[in-house]
């Protein structure tokens, strides 16, 4: 399980942008990082962290982070936010 | 998974081959840019790339590493029972460019010489194949592999033009009775054919209507996914095939794909970063002749010791291989830069 800060903070490492701009309802064009490195970046952080494997086709359909946060918690590894 | 063992096949020596010319891809950055050509450097970890000149073919690369790797091994040409060659980047669609290897280096009519089509996962195909014509009654094999990706690749595509580079291999492989035994894993799952593709120009589409058909088309992410699947598990089973720990191996020779990739594997196996060689920096991704390119560049050419090595191949079909295999301290292990002058028979 991830919380919503610390997957913010690996799109943050994987996309090379400030955490302070990522918010669920950014779009990819917005991020610059958000390429076919940033995808493999991505891809590799989940893989290692979570054992999740995030497939090519489910991050072409991805059109904002809150996609990403989406599929997260559809996979069961969001952890619910406090509160 | 297709297993294979192999009883007496001894690897006499690895010879490599890359182009003169090479490519600083920081000198790329007015075409591509500098973010992405950074990005490429520090996460792909390529900096330089040998590139073949235009009319110099994987044939021309694979033929002088044969030449100086029989030159050292002191083999004559009649002793040679097969000349294999492993390339997707042939002369001509006919005849097989193991032919034309064949005539250069003066080989008797005597020895069966073929191409296999297979990329990134060629050397264990090989070294497997090789094997098994040793186990029936071959004496001698040299076993070449060797590709020009930057020859199909798009210009404007940085993703692989700045990754891909060229280069041709010798491998001399004989029986011998006391060889320790060689152990073989060989995988396809051909419903990813399209992730590593050029689509046109062979004989399903002979004059595609984009030119842009005639390049490689790579899906990065569909490639990512099926090596962090694949590779770890052929890796842990080849071991276990050869009844072998990890610690039993001296080197994991991989295909050198991409230095994030590679090191996410060897992590996800929990192999030792130091038994792991990169070459990347130096020499891009040529394709599955990266392997026994990173043979002949990481392991010393002096040795004291017997060696084991397990290499590994994964990519284009998709396909994927490995191989456990020995190196005695006899072994050659060369490398050169292609010249373009070796006389040719």
């Amino acid at each position: 399980m991830i919380s919503e800060s610390e997957v913010l903070e690996l799109l943050a490492s994987a996309f090379e942008e400030p955490v302070n701009e990522l918010r669920a309802d950014v779009t990819k064009d917005a991020i610059p990082g958000w390429d076919s490195m940033g995808a493999l970046a991505l891809m590799a952080a989940f893989d290692e962290k979570l054992g999740l494997e995030l497939t090519a086709a489910e991050f072409r359909n991805m059109q904002k982070v809150g996609d990403i946060l989406d599929f997260l918690q559809q996979r069961g590894a969001l952890a619910s936010s406090a509160g | 998974m297709s297993f294979t063992r192999t009883p007496g096949m001894r690897l006499a020596g690895v010879s490599t081959c890359v182009p003169a010319h090479v490519v600083d891809n920081n000198s790329c950055a007015a075409v591509y840019g500098e973010t992405e050509v950074r990005k490429v450097v520090s996460m792909a970890g390529v900096q330089y790339r040998p590139v073949a000149d235009p009319g110099v073919t994987a044939t021309d690369l694979c033929f002088e590493a044969a030449e100086a790797l029989l030159r050292e091994l002191d083999w004559a040409p009649d002793t040679l029972d097969a000349v294999v060659l492993v390339t997707q980047s042939p002369d001509y669609f006919l005849p097989s460019s193991s032919c034309l290897i064949h005539k250069w280096l003066g080989l008797s009519e005597h020895c069966a010489a073929f191409d296999v089509g297979l990329g990134c996962s060629g050397y264990p195909y090989g070294l497997s194949l090789a094997g098994s014509m040793l186990l029936t009654g071959c004496r001698r094999i040299l076993l070449l592999q060797g590709d020009t990706p930057t020859q199909f690749v798009n210009a404007e595509d940085h993703a692989t033009t700045l990754l891909f580079s060229d280069a041709g291999s010798a491998t001399a492989l004989e029986r011998q009775a006391d060889a320790p035994d060689s152990f073989h894993a060989l995988c396809t799952d051909g419903s990813g054919y399209r992730g590593l593709i050029v689509p046109g120009g062979g004989f399903r589409d002979r004059n595609p209507a984009n030119p842009r058909d005639r390049e490689l088309y790579m899906d990065g992410g569909a490639i990512f996914n099926f090596t962090v699947k694949r590779v770890p598990e052929i890796i842990l089973s080849s071991l276990q095939f050869a009844g072998l720990d990890q610690n039993a191996i001296d080197y994991f020779i991989f295909h050198q794909s991409n230095r994030f990739i590679m090191k996410h594997i060897a992590k996800k196996c929990g192999l030792a970063a130091e038994r792991v060689p990169l070459i990347l920096d130096r020499f891009g991704n040529c394709g599955g002749t990266s392997v026994p390119l990173t043979l002949t560049q990481s392991v010393p050419a002096q040795r004291q010791n017997d060696l084991r090595l397990l290499c590994v191949g994964y990519g284009v079909g998709l396909s994927w291989g490995a191989s456990v295999l020995g190196l005695d301290p006899k072994a050659a292990l060369l490398h050169k830069t292609y010249s373009g002058e070796v006389t040719r028979q």
